[in-house]
C-alpha cells in the first residue's frame, strides 16, 4: 500500500525539517519512502512544502498530484492545499494560523492551535513539532521514541542538543486531543 | 539495513565520489546541483584534496580536463545551460582520452531554463554538444541508491576506458531524498602509469594531443576511439528489464521516470495487458541490440520521457520497424503520474488497434 504527506507553511516554520524527520522515522518503520521538496524560488518569502511517500513495495512516484494528508502550518498553504486533499482524506491545520472553512465535505479537518501550543512551551519556532505530535495519532506506529531516533538522525552533531526540546514539543503535540470534524 | 541512511540524491553522489577516491573537484554552483559542490568544499577541504569553486564552467570543466590528464580522480557537476558550456571540452577528452568524469543534473527546457526538472538533456548528452565524432559514456541513474552505484561506476569506466563519462540525473533525483547504503568502491584501481603526465622525471617526457596532424593518422585515430567504443558496447552496456518474456505491451524510460512505469507496467498488469518494461541505464551505449530482441516478440512499445521526444529516437532506430512506437511525455515539471501513463498506453492501443 502506498500513502503521501503533503507538508506545507512559511518559510522558517521548519517545514523541511519536519518532513526529513518524519521520513526518517518511516525509515527506521521500515518503509520505502522518499522526500521531495518544493525548491528555489518559491523559498523566498513565500510558501515552502515537502512531499513524503512510504510504500510497502517500492515508491511509484515521488511527486504526485493529490496527497491522502496535508499538513498546513499557515493560512496561504491551506488555500493552496485544500484542493489537493484526495477524497477520504485528512488536511491537519495550524488553527492559530489557518482559518478552517471546512468547502469540502468529502474530507476530514483536524484542527489544532500548533503555533500557540508551541508558544506556550516556551519554544514558540516548534510548532511543526506539534504537527509530528499530532501525526502520532494518526500514522500507525509513528510514536515518540521512533520521532527521537528520527531526530538524531537528522540532527547534525553539533546539534544534537536539540533533540530534547524538539522531543518535548512532539509530546506536547501527541497530549493534545485534537477533534477531528 | 542498519547501514542504511536518508540522502538527498546530490549529497548522495558527491559522498560516492569522495569514496571513490575523487582527488580534484572543480565546479560553478548552478540549481538544481549546488548541493554537490557545496557538500565537497568542506568534505575535500577535510581531506586535504583540490576543490576549486571555478569563476565559470567553461573553466571548470577545463581544470577537469587537466587534472584527469594527469591521471587523478577529477570530476566536475552542473546543470543543463552551464553543461552546454563544457562540450567543446567534453570532445577535446574524448579525443585526448582523458578520463573526465561530469554529473548532468538536469533542468527544464532550452536557453537558461528553469529549475524544475526534466530529462531535456538526453540528445545532448547522448548525440554530444561538441564537435566531431566522439562518444561519451553516459549512465542514468533512476533512485538514490544508483546515484551512489553509478557514481561508483563513473570513475571505474572513465578510467578503465579513458573516455569522458556522464552521470545524467535530473533535478527530481537530486533533491529528493530516499534511504540509500553506501558500502565501498566496489571497483579496482587502473594503472596509469602508461599514459599519464606526471612529470618526465626518469622517463622520455610525454604529452597528450587531441589531434595527429596527418590525414592517415587522424583517421586512425578515430578509428582507434570507434574500436574503444564498440568494446564499451561490447562489455558495459546495462538495462533493467521487467516482465518481458511474455510482454505484448513494452515500456521504456530512462531515469527517474523508470519508478513511475514499473508502477504503469503493474497497475496495467492489474488491467489485464500484458505489459513489460526496459529501462536502458547506459544510455551511451545504448541498448539497442535488446531492444530490437524485444521488438521481434511485442507489438507496442512506448517510450515515456520527460521533453518533447528525444530517447524515443533511438527506441525507433533499434525498433527498425518491428513494432509500433509511441511516445509519452510532457517537456518539464511534473512527473507524469502512473494514472497518465495507464491511460495513455491505453488511448494508443485503442488507437493502433483501430487502424488495423
Amino acid at each position: 500500500m502506498e500513502q503521501n504527506f503533503i507538508l506545507a507553511g512559511f518559510g522558517g516554520q521548519g517545514i523541511l525539517f519536519a518532513g526529513k524527520v518524519l521520513a526518517n522515522a518511516f525509515m527506521l518503520l521500515g518503509k520505502n519512502v522518499t522526500w521531495y521538496p518544493c525548491y528555489g524560488a518559491e523559498m523566498r518569502g513565500g510558501t515552502v512544502n515537502c512531499e513524503i511517500v512510504i510504500s510497502d513495495d517500492e515508491v511509484s512516484s515521488v511527486h504526485k498530484e493529490n496527497a491522502d494528508c496535508i499538513i498546513v502550518l499557515n493560512h496561504l498553504s491551506f488555500d493552496r492545499f485544500l484542493p489537493k486533499v484526495k477524497s477520504g482524506g485528512l488536511i491537519l491545520s495550524n488553527s492559530t494560523l489557518v482559518n478552517v472553512t471546512k468547502s469540502r465535505n468529502d474530507i476530514k479537518y483536524i484542527s489544532v492551535p500548533m503555533t500557540d501550543i508551541a508558544n506556550k512551551s516556551g519554544y514558540n519556532k516548534l510548532a511543526n513539532m506539534v504537527a509530528l505530535g499530532i501525526l502520532t495519532d494518526i500514522v500507525p506506529g509513528l510514536n515518540d521514541e521512533i520521532l527521537k531516533q528520527a531526530l538524531g538522525k537528522v540532527l547534525s552533531e553539533d546539534r544534537k542538543h536539540l533533540v530534547y526540546p524538539n522531543l518535548e514539543v512532539i509530546r506536547l503535540g501527541m497530549n493534545y486531543i485534537a477533534p477531528v470534524h | 539495513m542498519d547501514n542504511k541512511v536518508l540522502v538527498k540524491g546530490n549529497f548522495a553522489i558527491a559522498q560516492a565520489a569522495l569514496n571513490a577516491g575523487l582527488e580534484c573537484y572543480f565546479g560553478y554552483p548552478i540549481t538544481p546541483q549546488t548541493e554537490i559542490g557545496e557538500y565537497l568544499s568542506s568534505e575535500m577541504y577535510k581531506r586535504g584534496l583540490g576543490y576549486v569553486c571555478a569563476e565559470s564552467e567553461l573553466a571548470a570543466i577545463n581544470m577537469v580536463l587537466g587534472a584527469a590528464s594527469t591521471g587523478a580522480k577529477a570530476m566536475t557537476s552542473s546543470s543543463s545551460c552551464a553543461v552546454s558550456l563544457m562540450q567543446e571540452a567534453l570532445s577535446y577528452a574524448c579525443s585526448d582520452e582523458v578520463p573526465v568524469v561530469l554529473v548532468n543534473v538536469m533542468r527544464a527546457g532550452p536557453g537558461l531554463g528553469y529549475i524544475y526538472p526534466a530529462q531535456g538533456d538526453y540528445n545532448q548528452a547522448v548525440k554530444g554538444g561538441g564537435n566531431g565524432d566522439y562518444k561519451l559514456i553516459v549512465l542514468a541513474p533512476s533512485t538514490v541508491q544508483e546515484c551512489i552505484d553509478y557514481t561508483y561506476k563513473a570513475f571505474y569506466l572513465a578510467h578503465k576506458y579513458r573516455n569522458p563519462t556522464m552521470i545524467l540525473a535530473d533535478g527530481l533525483l537530486g533533491q529528493m531524498m530516499e534511504p540509500a547504503v553506501f558500502g565501498e568502491y566496489p571497483y579496482p584501481e587502473i594503472d596509469n602509469s602508461s599514459w599519464a603526465l606526471t612529470g618526465a622525471k626518469g622517463r622520455d617526457g610525454r604529452a597528450i594531443f587531441s589531434v595527429a596532424t596527418a590525414e592517415d593518422k587522424q583517421n586512425q585515430h578515430i578509428y582507434d576511439l570507434f574500436a574503444k567504443f564498440k568494446t564499451i558496447e561490447e562489455n558495459e552496456t546495462e538495462w533493467e528489464e521487467i516482465n518481458t518474456e511474455d510482454a505484448d505491451i513494452l515500456l521504456v524510460a530512462f531515469g527517474s521516470m523508470t519508478r513511475n512505469i514499473k508502477a504503469a507496467m503493474t497497475e496495467l498488469r492489474k488491467q489485464g495487458l500484458k505489459a513489460g518494461m526496459l529501462r536502458p541505464i547506459t544510455l551511451s551505449p545504448f541498448p539497442s541490440k535488446r531492444i530490437h530482441e524485444l521488438a521481434q516478440k511485442v507489438h507496442n512499445v512506448v517510450v515515456v520521457e520527460m521533453n518533447m521526444g528525444q530517447m524515443v529516437n533511438d527506441v525507433k532506430l533499434a525498433v527498425n520497424g518491428q513494432a509500433k512506437v509511441d511516445l509519452v511525455h510532457r517537456p518539464v515539471g511534473q512527473w507524469l503520474s502512473v494514472e497518465e501513463i495507464t491511460a495513455a498506453v491505453n488511448n494508443i492501443l485503442e488507437k493502433n488497434y483501430a487502424s488495423v
